[in-house]
């Protein structure tokens, strides 16, 4: 793709209207692409150059002619035959001396728990076979679940049966027993504690909402009062609680509820894959993004943010803007509602108005000019619909903000009317184990007491600071300065091997605990297994600490909720606490809270006043949990979030969807799960926008030196329509140097280039183009769309002007075979709804853990050879400035007429009488006839033995239900068949019939937004039905006439028919196109749709 | 000259697949002497006394060492015999019993739902009764199990007589069989994803 700069302006030029495309390479007609979309492949390595005569030279297989294998196929045909001479060992039946009561071998059962992440907590079901857990489900009893779990949950299993998880304490480089850790640190006289008053003793761990640690460190502070404590996690930000503390005179958590807010306005907020709570919020989101009918209204979804995240994907409108503009269109968006007339709140100084818009002005003086249109467009349509519905709308700011941004928008939802009913605060659910801690030392101020020598025993419960602290902080050579460090990890990472203790810890599915949602609301974790190695959690370290050596954890835990059951008999409340998974009445106490308008009108005079002053106000705080005052650096020159000049960039840590900060860089799932927008899988990239990328010369898979403040930072760059220009993006949690196989050597380390006073974002980077080039993963431009009808998609106003706008795409089509023969009884099918789809990819993990998908590596992806049954197609729409995009959940589509039977010389697939097209593996000879024929190109093939040498513990992960696949043969989803002959056989055997929405697949399960639904076409549940009968529904290449089982329902999206002019391109609601290249309803031989009715015509009252 | 070069291949590939090398009814020595002619025959006990999964899960299961000592915590409870078992339960360690129906890997075989549609143990496992140690009867093919699948019929019998050994039908069982195929719902399933996942 070389001097594919040169052809940026023009290819992007010529890109108008609905026209879909899946990479870079094929809007310019790059040649490479175009011979690798040609056969389905990806580039062979180390061809990414050269002229296409090379790649198809490539193509030719060397080595072995026709003859020599042949040849070879007939010596191994005849040894194949003695093999049978040879009788396979005789197996062992192991059954149990003493069999639990409640174990029913070869049977699953479900416990409640619960995952913890950066202190909250989201309930789960986990499926035990034997007592192995094998599969993690939502729990649809809690309230930041409802039934779906994430990615980084349906991952957990593979880390709990983690080979590279460390097993045995040691200190220094000797193994050494938890029995002599207990010497050393516990109180006299069991052991050695420490000095009078625990002066020198520094505890370290992640911010945390648990009440028994809370309690335990309560104590501890009782026993060593002169004992330091740090909260940190690198991704938790200190400018929530300051935005908080500065309106209300508090901390406060505010609490969303996105089920009834018409109009969500998002600045750099991923609310719907990124933040806590993010499950539920996507659920409560898109049960209004249901358009069953024309009639029936959708919320509208308004986001401003730099880098593209699955939010900013499914927004109606999205305003490209680099982080640090955020404040900028935050306070402008004030101004602007405080100019109505009226506006004023009661209590508001009466300057008020003129502060916001002197602040706006200051803003708008050093904003960037080429974004001054766009935002004007979007902010007076985000303002004009906000007004419309008033109590009925959310204002939502993302972590990395700084305080300024986060006051407003709480400025913004009392303006509105929302607090009271879109928007309730709460006590935060971490305030608990805050409090209990005393005076939080952040991260920065331990550093200075390390390096004081002030600290004598520090103890790293469950962090990595050395590897994940801001580097400026240097942890590793302060570290060095304490006398005795303690580490609890699962893994020997990058902080293990820079202390003398190492104990390992438990595995979530190994320990007792207990952890609250955002909401406040208390789950108990409870063990699905014996810990596998001789761990320790951070809860009995504590214990340790305190001297509790007699008590169990469970102990202490059960002591803490029986003074907290009330006066009821315990063991009930004990009983339903586990089997709920959610302890009913734990929400947070909630708190009614009005805006000190002065103290808003007094930072807005800073945001205002001179340089100094508005960078104070401006830079985001450090990543301490806990405390915002210190640690804030008065920014280096360039610091001030000001308009970058020409060569000026601005550079963003973005949490990385799939190893989150870094702590999940060992799980091969998440690895290998592709990034939802850019489809990266095993690495991170500095992201770029294509005009960006035009400017500065670069392409995707060159390499540049980054620098950021006297830092450097080699990366590779990927090139992603949509990002904001002139920004970087650079996921965090890669690069690792632990004792971790898997996650070692993957990627390049953004914390080394991030420091504490600029941890979220910063500008004056700068990007220096290196000769070299580095083969990136990514799935993206595997399987071209061709222009054909895939992804359909409408506005809410074209869909009701043509509700029947999918119509060609479903119903009978002529197909030279006959259908086949149904039993009557049930016929499984199933229903995405594009609407819905946030492209999150928790699905692909689930369908991965349930099914046994082995990972194949970064090389294996860059052949195309990843296994995934289940895959989110993420095509983009529109302008590669300002891309709509659509995310498509791709799997086997159960063709009732299907092309991969007619192919198969061996009767591999074939038909069943309930509709699921079979894959039976021990047919497979591997042709791979079936996998060319499949037009939606969703089989995948083993290639090699993907499941030798599997290590002990990772069998255990395996779910028993399902065959582990060998060398040579096609596989690809069922439809979780195993699921459904489990619920027939268990209804047969209770002499039933199967219930309407007893059998869930794996991705219907983990979906937080019910995009997918499954059931049987003879006796659907409710929802099926309904989808079923939805004027949306269509099947992918209709016309082919394969018949699949998968409905779609097409996208719809909700853009403002009001100031459209002026806003950006909206997702889906660009003209329509006239070129073949479309797949839009227009190319469909559809009319384009009349315009489009104005606001409040065709819009039912109460919706935007 | 064709034909020997083909058929004594073949020939020599079906002979070491028959029931009679492949040891498909070799008496399996097991770690304990279990006698099932006595405990079943003798005594008359029942099939899920011991096998008390059967009913509710994929698997028959071999019982748990406890379930052994129910009775002979009572009787015998000094035999030699029964050393093996005590040590098993006592260091809480399986007597590791040795398989004797092994069935691939990729075939999930479910004894529940058999049980429950009146398939009787002895219609798989022949008569258990009659053993001293318990060898495989039938062949355990696929060819076997699609005989039976394309006409259940045949096999069924009431469900208050599927632990029956030596159960005959006191009317025609093609009378009997096609009633019990109607009470029980009993259809015939030969799809593939009936049994491999």
């Amino acid at each position: 793709m070389g001097g594919a700069g040169e052809d940026w302006a023009g290819a992007l030029a010529r890109v108008e209207g609905r026209a879909y495309w899946r990479a870079v390479g094929e809007l310019l007609g790059d040649p490479a692409f175009a011979l690798a979309s040609a056969r389905e492949r990806p580039l062979l390595d180390g061809d990414d150059g050269g002229d296409p005569a090379s790649h198809a030279a490539a193509l030719v297989p060397g080595g072995l002619s026709r003859r020599d294998f042949l040849r070879l196929m007939g010596a191994s045909l005849a040894l194949a035959g003695a093999g049978g001479c040879l009788e396979p060992p005789r197996e062992r039946i192991l059954p149990y001396t003493r069999r639990p009561q409640d174990v029913t071998p070869g049977g699953a059962r479900w416990y409640a728990t619960a995952f913890p992440l950066d202190g909250y907590g989201t309930g789960l079901l986990v499926e035990s076979h034997e007592g192995r857990p094998t599969k993690v489900e939502g729990n649809p009893l809690h309230p930041a679940s409802l039934g779906a779990a994430g990615a980084y949950e349906q991952a957990s299993v593979l880390q709990l049966y983690d080979p590279q998880r460390a097993r045995t304490p040691r200190r220094t480089r000797g193994a050494a027993a938890w029995a002599a850790f207990v010497r050393e640190f516990a109180p006299a006289p069991v052991g050695g504690g420490f000095a009078a008053g625990g002066a020198g003793l520094h505890l370290l761990l992640e911010p945390t909402s648990s009440p028994l640690t809370a309690s335990l460190l309560g104590r501890l502070r009782a026993a060593y009062p002169r004992a330091g404590v740090t909260f940190y996690a690198p991704l938790a930000s200190a400018a929530p609680d300051d935005a908080t503390r500065l309106l209300f005179g508090r901390p406060a958590q505010p609490q969303y509820d996105f089920s009834t807010a018409a109009v969500v306005v998002a600045l750099d907020a991923d609310f719907l894959s990124g933040m806590p709570f993010h499950l539920r919020y996507a659920h409560d989101w898109a049960a209004r993004r249901r358009p069953a009918s024309p009639g029936s209204g959708m919320s509208r979804l308004y986001a401003a943010e730099g880098a593209f995240t699955p939010t900013g994907a499914v927004a109606d409108h999205r305003l490209r803007v680099r982080p640090s503009r955020i404040a900028g269109v935050a306070v402008a968006l004030l101004a602007e509602l405080l100019r109505e007339p009226g506006a004023l709140p009661a209590g508001a100084p009466a300057d008020l108005a003129a502060a916001a818009a002197r602040a706006r002005a200051a803003l708008d003086a050093g904003g960037a000019a080429q974004d001054d249109a766009a935002a004007r467009g979007w902010l007076s349509g985000v303002a004009h619909d906000l007004l419309r519905t008033p109590g009925r709308s959310i204002v939502i700011v993302g972590e990395r903000q700084p305080a300024v941004v986060h006051a407003i928008a709480h400025a913004l939802n009392a303006l509105l009317g929302n607090v009271g009913r879109t928007v309730r605060y709460t006590v935060p659910p971490l305030a608990e184990a805050l409090e209990a801690a005393g005076p939080p030392v952040p991260l920065p101020a331990l550093v200075e007491r390390l390096r004081a020598g002030a600290v004598d025993t520090l103890f790293i419960l469950e962090a990595n600071p050395v590897y994940d602290a801001p580097a400026d902080l240097d942890f590793r050579s302060a570290l060095g300065r304490v006398r005795r460090s303690v580490c609890l990890g699962l893994y020997e990472n990058e902080t293990a091997a820079a202390c003398d203790w190492f104990v390992p810890t438990l595995h979530y599915l190994e320990r007792w605990g207990d952890v609250r949602a955002w909401d406040g609301t208390a789950s108990v974790i409870q063990p699905l297994i014996r810990p596998l190695y001789d761990g320790r959690s951070a809860d009995d370290v504590l214990a340790a600490l305190l001297g509790l050596t007699g008590a169990r954890t469970y102990d202490l835990l059960r002591e803490i909720w029986r003074k907290r059951a009330g006066p009821a008999d315990f063991e009930p409340f004990w009983e339903d606490a586990l089997r709920r998974g959610a302890i009913a009445g734990t929400e947070a106490a909630p708190l009614d809270l009005r805006p000190a308008w002065g103290a808003l009108a007094a930072l807005l005079a800073r945001v205002a006043g001179d340089r100094r002053a508005r960078a104070a106000a401006l830079t985001p705080g450090p990543p301490v949990g806990s405390d915002g005052t210190t640690g804030r650096g008065e920014p280096e020159d360039g610091g001030e979030p000001r308009a970058p000049a020409a060569a000026d960039l601005e550079l963003v840590f973005v949490r990385d969807a799939s190893v989150y900060d870094g702590r999940f860089a060992n799980n091969a799932w998440l690895q290998e799960l592709p990034d939802p927008l850019t489809k990266l899988t095993w690495d991170n990239a500095a992201v770029v926008s294509p005009r960006t990328a035009a400017r500065l010369g670069l392409e995707a898979g060159r390499l540049v030196r980054l620098g950021l403040r006297g830092r450097e930072l080699i990366a590779p760059v990927f090139v992603l329509p949509g990002q904001a220009d002139g920004l970087v993006a650079l996921a965090l949690g890669y690069g690792r140097e632990g004792a971790e196989a898997v996650a070692r050597g993957v990627g390049l380390n953004a914390y080394r280039l991030r420091t504490s006073d600029a941890p979220y974002f910063a500008a004056g980077a700068t990007l220096e183009p290196l000769p070299g080039r580095y083969p990136l993963a990514t799935t993206q431009a595997h399987w071209t769309m061709a222009g054909r009808p895939i992804v359909l998609s409408a506005t809410l106003a074209e869909y009701r002007a043509d509700p029947e706008f999918t119509a060609p795409h479903r119903g009978p089509v002529t197909a030279l075979y006959d259908p086949f023969g149904y039993e009557r009884g049930d016929q499984w099918t199933m229903a995405i709804d594009l609407t819905a789809c946030i492209g999150c990819g928790a699905c692909v993990v689930a369908c991965q853990a349930e099914n046994n998908s082995p990972v194949v590596g970064k090389e294996g992806v860059r052949k195309s050879r990843e296994m995934h049954w289940l895959r989110i197609d993420r095509y983009f729409l529109g302008s590669a400035d300002e891309p709509g995009v659509a995310f498509q959940p791709m799997l086997c589509q159960h063709c009732e007429k299907a092309p991969c039977e007619y192919v198969c010389p061996v009767n591999a697939t074939v038909h069943s009488p309930d509709g699921l097209n079979e894959m039976v593996y021990n047919r497979c000879i591997g042709t791979r006839f079936c996998s060319n024929n499949c037009p939606y190109k969703v089989r995948r093939f083993n290639w090699l033995d993907y499941n030798a040498d599997k290590a002990e513990t990772l069998e255990m992960a395996m779910n028993p239900d399902v065959t582990v696949r060998a060398r040579g043969v096609m596989e690809k989803c069922t439809f979780c068949v195993q699921r459904i002959r489990r619920a027939q056989q268990a209804a047969a055997v209770e002499g039933r019939a199967l219930r309407p929405g007893e059998v869930r697949t794996a991705c219907q399960q983990a979906c937080p937004t019910q995009a997918i639904w499954f059931g049987s076409d003879t006796a659907p549940d409710e929802e099926l039905a309904r989808r079923l009968r939805d004027p949306r529904r269509y099947a992918v290449l209709h016309e082919l006439g394969t018949r699949p089982r998968v409905h779609y329902l097409a996208r719809i999206t909700n853009p403002s028919d009001a100031g459209e002019a002026a806003a950006p391109a909206p997702a889906g609601g660009q003209p329509l196109p006239a070129g073949p290249g479309s797949a839009g309803p227009g190319s469909a031989g559809q009319p384009p749709p009349s315009p489009p009715p104005r606001p409040g015509a065709g819009q039912r009252a109460g919706e935007a | 000259m064709g034909i020997v070069v083909l058929g004594v291949p073949l020939l020599l590939m079906a002979w070491v697949r028959s029931p009679q090398i492949a040891g498909q009814r070799d008496p399996i020595a097991q770690p304990v002497a279990f006698d099932h002619r006595h405990h079943v025959a003798d005594d008359g006990i029942d099939c899920r006394y011991c096998h008390d999964l059967v009913d509710r899960s994929p698997y028959a299961g071999v019982p748990p060492t406890e379930r052994c000592l129910n009775c002979h915590s009572q009787i015998w409870s000094t035999s030699p015999e029964l050393a093996r078992v005590w040590t098993s339960y006592v260091t809480d360690t399986p007597v590791p019993w040795r398989r004797v129906h092994q069935l691939p890997d990729f075939v999930y075989f479910d004894h529940a739902v058999h049980v429950g549609k009146g398939i009787g143990c002895e219609t798989c496992h022949g008569r258990v009764d009659r053993m001293a140690r318990v060898y495989q009867v039938a062949p355990l093919t696929m060819g076997w199990c699609l005989d039976c699948h394309r006409h259940p019929e045949r096999h069924l019998r009431p469900l208050a007589e599927v632990t029956t050994m030596g159960w005959r039908p006191a009317r025609p069982q093609s009378e009997l069989g096609a009633e019990l195929a109607r009470r029980y719902e009993v259809r015939s399933i030969t799809n593939c994803t009936a049994c491999h996942r």
